[in-house]
């Protein structure tokens, strides 16, 4: 290590020095949390559905165990695909779209991702309604803190899908 | 002409990858503020701006090219930075000044 360099850290520690970015990464500058929503609409649908299967009872015959075992593994396959979506999209969000000066504004976002992410997984491992709900309700609230970093008011309107669940939507202008 | 009395050497720390291989995270550069003082900026010169997207940051990128108010800037490792190609021109008052040294580990 250089004299001046380690002469730089001693400084830094003294005095931080700001940071000069060499920005990287593509900047494609597209970002939308609707994905995200969606998915989790959809986590939310699939519980619907597997709670509303009849289970096969003792008397079922071969046939209709069979239709519902194949019902039950398409809704859980659906189930997990669309978890792990939502996981994506918010870590994406994360990742590539919030920045420092947006944090300073809405510190809750640590939080929110943190539990969100959490929240998906238990999703994603479990039928469990709550746990979709819970889902749904994180991507909501980044989507509220997305379009306010984007300068757009947003609207909480029930979605036109058969969840009907209260969605967070941008007002465009 | 009496110019405000600022220290003219100011020290920033690299992050992200766009100007390597001229520079690394990790590195140090000491700017000299005043290096704009007594002539223009030139294409080939490494700079610190002003972030035009965000203020408060700072960028280090090199210009390729100047004119009357305006510098445009890139990152040497073009595949790999956001610099002019996306923002635009810079004013010269953005510019905090040129990379007079770096320091690396």
């Amino acid at each position: 290590m250089s004299l001046l360099y380690s002469l730089a850290r001693l400084l830094d520690r003294i005095s931080p020095a700001p940071i000069a970015y060499a920005h990287c990464d593509i900047p494609c500058g597209i970002y939308d949390p609707h994905h995200s929503q969606l998915a989790a609409h959809t986590v939310v649908r699939m519980n619907d559905l597997i709670n509303q299967l009849e289970k096969p009872g003792t008397s079922a015959t071969p046939e209709q165990r069979q239709e519902y075992t194949n019902k039950l593994a398409r809704y859980l396959a659906t189930k997990e695909q669309h978890a792990e979506m939502a996981k994506n999209e918010i870590r994406i969000l994360w990742g590539d779209y919030f920045k420092p000066e947006h944090l300073k504004t809405f510190p809750e976002l640590h939080d929110l991702v943190w539990k969100a992410l959490k929240t998906a997984s238990k999703a994603r491992q479990e039928i469990n309604l709550q746990a979709a709900e819970d889902l749904l309700k994180a991507t909501n609230d980044i989507a509220s803190i997305f379009w306010k970093t984007k300068g757009f008011e947003t609207i909480t309107a029930k979605a036109p899908h058969p969840t009907e669940r209260q969605t967070v939507y941008p007002k465009y202008k | 002409m009496i110019h405000s009395v600022t220290f003219p050497l100011r020290r920033f720390r690299v992050e992200d990858d766009s100007m390597r291989p001229t520079l690394a995270p990790g590195d140090y550069v000491v700017v000299n503020r005043w290096a704009y003082r007594l002539r223009r900026p030139a294409a080939g010169d490494v700079v610190v701006v002003r972030d035009p997207e965000a203020p408060e940051r700072f960028l280090v990128k090199r210009i390729f090219d100047v004119n009357r108010s305006r510098i445009e800037v890139v990152g040497d490792n073009e595949g790999r930075s956001r610099d002019s190609r996306t923002f635009g021109p810079i004013p010269l008052e953005e510019v905090i000044g040129k990379v007079w040294i770096r320091l690396r580990r």
